[in-house]
């Protein structure tokens, strides 16, 4: 496992090498005021509809798990499969302080997030002790979502086992209503976004490329490299936790399943590979695209999980790093730009308001 | 207690030929078949569906086992192939994402054609007594059955040639190649040998439980549970592992609770990846 | 029997070993001779099939078998033991034998012929590979290749890891094979032990064949006389 090249193994699905992105902030700050604007504009479409305005909250915050993935995945290329049991520890952790402890709701939140990073933290520092490589890191991440997944069952006194719990905290608030939960989701994405790219052009996102790249390489030139995993990790664990609590307590209603393997994990994966493993705009690509997807296969009962499973070995067999930057360098190709490495597209300013315009022009 | 043990055993067993060949399949081919539990399935379902047109039981668990082989081999024929061409992490990075997709569309489908289906393989007689124990006889002949099967691959893999040309492959493939053995083709062998052997487990469970469609993922994750325990790509770990887990499992879901029982697996595992990866009777590499 | 020509390999688009051309005749000792880095191990994992070539041709009794890989060579009547040895660790010598001969059953003469030319093997047949010495794997990895009963063998620097006393007895073991009919090509690095084994050598040099001859020829060469002979 401390083979160079088995090293790099990890990092195929995630692709080439990516070039030194734009310093400059506007760079940054357009795609993400575009997004923000466009997505800001979808309750005016959608608001009247209870339903369909929590579907779009659940999008909202299946971006904020794909963005969270994708910085602990994306950045330092360790496959956390806990995205659902961290998010669910933001969840269940904060209304269960919020209900049965009487903690203040925006209290709940904070200590359910720090339980989350923490988490995410240890299983990241204990992976990089015992120098796990991808597989072990996902089998160990696999064990900690199922541990959780049984845990929350097994402690039905507290967390309703199978059916849930309603959450009796934020009732009467804004929390509740049709529409201002999406605006509060959507800071947190627009806020996830920032720190994202902001990440990215700082000198731990260089450390990140640096470790994905080639790890070996990396700790000669002096990134410390442990040190710089648990940082993607306790990050992206972070952004987790925020967002499984407070969509729990938008949502009003959880259970096991909210933040199961199944029903996160599988569908972050699917969304990120979707949407292009590492890049800015691709989890928000890949999580509203599958929203949608998802929304309609609802009706197709068990057939969605034949959809899913389809999609993985599809998305992973053909275009493992993501549909839209495999498209967006054969778009590139085709109108006769040189890209010697297509994953520069995604992370120039062209390829990022590309990127934010076809997505703009598809939610009119 | 002594009915706890015995029936841990019996568990145990089960897990330990389960884990067979899952850890068969990594130790030949450094492939993690994470579709493991739906092909045990498949074949519980075929068995179940010959039976209701009519089948006599034999011929049915015939049928099962053949397609427990039969979608061992179409895995090789068809996902595995773009697996094949990587090396090292990246081949088990691909076969784990891609025989999990198997795996949804397996499980998905199976749960949309036959929602309720579910096999039980009932075996009549009053119950026998072990040890002063009352054994029900299903598990007592599941066990044996088992036992004989796990005999049989023994003896398939100390005193036959094609046993040892596997093991060789195992054990230094560049070598097994240079002696004319094709690694390839051993493979394929491994993978329909392991889905008649998940079948078998599946059959021989419905002779304690009810296997239905949806059992297919606790399947896979108890598989995989006791093949990290004993070690990947470690035969006689899986073995001993499966009969140690069955046991503490039984001890412990009867003791504290089933949901604590399933943690304390899942940390077994856990521990064994972070203190001794190469399982309980590997050898540090 | 065994025909080598504009044979090119390497790695990642480097070659290593460039334009080689060679043969060996039916009943013929040759060897292989350069230094570390001459590309012999190169060499002789494309030979073997464990390696793509880049270029060239490999013929063998007349069938061309260029590109084909280990296991189908495996199967034509040759044999490969490399510097390696790729023995199976947990598997006892008795396997081994017996796994030689695979997919065929093995011949209770030939494992007598091994036995009777390897007695040390014949003592610790219940042995496992993993945990015997360099000589003994050495005997054992030709052992295993000879229960397939070869028309050609060919080691890759068969004296590697071995004291000088067994890496004579080793060749001595090939020298019986010799006398019994079999052909038998070597790369080798310690030249001496070669040139007492051979009729007949090429010298490799940087991937390049750079003299051929007898080994009478070669071993009057004063070029040879001063890299590999170590006469100034």
């Amino acid at each position: 496992m401390s083979d160079r090249l088995t090293r790099r193994a990890g990092t195929f699905l995630i692709g080439g090498t990516e070039s030194h992105t734009s310093r400059s902030i506007p760079a940054l700050l357009l795609p993400i005021i575009v997004v923000g604007a466009a997505l800001a504009l979808v309750p005016l479409w959608l608001g009247e509809s209870r339903v369909f305005m929590g579907v779009a909250v659940l999008g909202l915050a299946f971006i904020c798990y794909v963005i969270g993935f994708n910085v602990i995945f994306g950045g330092t290329g360790q496959l956390f499969l806990c995205v659902g049991a961290l998010a669910g520890v933001g969840g269940f952790g904060a209304t269960i302080l919020a209900d049965n402890a009487g903690w203040p709701i925006l209290l709940s939140i904070i200590a359910a997030t720090l339980a989350a990073t923490l988490i995410g933290g240890l299983l990241s520092y204990v992976a990089v002790q015992r120098s796990l490589g991808v597989i072990f890191t996902g089998i160990v991440t696999l064990i900690f979502s199922l541990s959780f997944d049984a845990l929350l069952l097994g402690l039905s006194y507290l967390t309703g086992g199978d059916t849930g719990r309603l959450i009796k905290s934020g009732t009467d608030t804004f929390l509740r209503e049709r529409v201002p939960p999406y605006y509060l989701m959507l800071a947190i994405v627009l806020v996830f976004l920032l720190i994202h790219g902001l990440l990215r052009r700082s000198h731990i996102g260089w450390a990140f490329r640096a470790l994905r790249d080639d790890e070996v390489a990396a700790e000669l030139a002096g990134v410390d490299v442990a040190r710089y995993r648990v940082y993607g990790a306790l990050i992206g664990a972070a952004m987790l936790g925020l967002a499984g609590s407070t969509y729990a307590f938008t949502e009003g209603r959880i259970s096991p399943t909210t933040f199961g393997f199944g029903h996160v994990d599988v569908v972050v994966l699917v969304m990120l590979a979707f949407g292009g493993i590492g890049t800015l705009l691709g989890p928000i690509i890949g999580a509203i695209t599958f929203t949608i997807v998802d929304e309609i296969l609802i009706d197709f009962g068990q057939l969605r999980q034949v959809a899913y499973g389809i999609l993985i070995i599809v998305l992973f067999l053909w275009m493992p790093r993501g549909l839209i930057p495999t498209l967006g360098s054969l778009w590139l190709r085709l109108h006769g730009q040189k890209i010697s490495d297509p994953a520069k597209s995604t992370d120039s300013v062209a390829g990022e308001q590309e990127a934010a315009s076809g997505k703009a022009q598809s939610t009119e | 207690m002594t009915a706890n043990i015995l029936d841990g055993i019996v568990l145990g067993l089960q897990f330990g030929l389960l884990a067979a060949g899952l850890t068969l399949i990594y130790g030949l081919g450094g492939v993690l078949n994470l579709g493991y539990g739906q092909i045990a399935v498949i074949s519980a379902m075929t068995v179940a569906l010959a039976m209701d047109a009519g089948v006599p039981v034999l011929p049915a668990v015939g049928l099962g086992l053949l397609a427990g082989g039969l979608f061992g081999l179409l895995l090789d024929l068809t996902i595995l192939r773009p697996v094949y061409r990587l090396h090292g992490e990246a081949r088990v990075l691909l076969s784990l994402l891609l025989t999990l997709g198997v795996s949804f569309i397996v499980d998905g489908y199976l749960n949309w054609r036959y929602p309720l289906k579910s096999l039980s393989l009932y075996i009549g007689g009053g119950a026998i007594d072990i040890l002063g124990v009352p054994m029900r006889r299903g598990s007592l002949v599941a066990s044996a059955i088992t036992l004989v099967t796990i005999a049989g691959l023994f003896v398939f893999f100390r005193s036959t040639s094609l046993g040892r040309a596997i093991r060789s492959v195992i054990e230094d493939e560049a070598g097994a190649r240079l002696i004319g053995i094709d690694p390839k083709k051993m493979l394929r062998l491994i993978l329909v040998l392991s889905g008649v052997l998940a079948a078998l487990v599946a059959l021989t469970r419905s002779m304690i439980a009810p296997v239905d469609t949806t059992s297919g993922l606790s399947i896979t994750v108890f598989a995989l549970i006791v093949t990290v325990v004993g070690g990947l790509g470690n035969f006689v770990g899986a073995l001993l592992a499966g009969i140690i887990l069955g046991i503490v499992s039984v001890v412990a879901a009867d003791l504290i609770g089933s949901y604590i029982s399933l943690i304390i697996l899942l940390g077994a595992a856990a521990v064994t990846i972070l203190i001794r990866p190469a399982g309980l009777l590997g050898v540090k590499e | 029997m065994l025909e080598v020509n504009g044979l090119s390999a390497g790695y990642q688009g480097n070659d290593v070993v460039h334009d080689v051309a060679f043969h060996v005749d039916q009943g013929e000792a040759v060897m292989i001779i350069g230094s570390n880095g001459a590309g012999k191990t190169t060499l002789f994992q494309t030979l073997c099939g464990l390696h793509p070539p880049s270029s060239g041709k490999v013929t063998f009794e007349g069938d061309d078998i260029t590109g084909i890989p280990a296991e189908r060579i495996a199967r034509l009547g040759m044999r490969f033991v490399s510097a390696a040895r790729h023995l199976f660790p947990r598997m006892t010598v008795q396997e081994h034998l017996l796994l030689g001969a695979y997919p065929h059953k093995p011949d209770p003469a030939t494992m007598s012929i091994v036995l009777d030319l390897f007695p040390r093997l014949a003592e610790r047949r219940k042995q496992r590979a993993g945990t015997m010495s360099g000589g003994e794997q050495q005997m054992l990895a030709v052992g295993r290749a000879l229960m397939s009963k070869p028309r050609l063998l060919m080691l890759d620097e068969p004296s590697t890891g071995l004291a000088p006393l067994l890496a004579k007895s080793a060749y001595e073991a090939l020298d019986v094979l010799r006398e019994q009919g079999l052909t038998v090509l070597v790369t080798e690095q310690q030249v001496p032990l070669a040139m007492a084994f051979s009729d007949r050598g090429y010298v490799l040099e940087n991937g390049f064949i750079r003299l051929e001859g007898t080994t009478e020829q070669l071993a009057a060469n004063p070029a040879v006389r001063s890299a590999y002979l170590g006469v100034i």
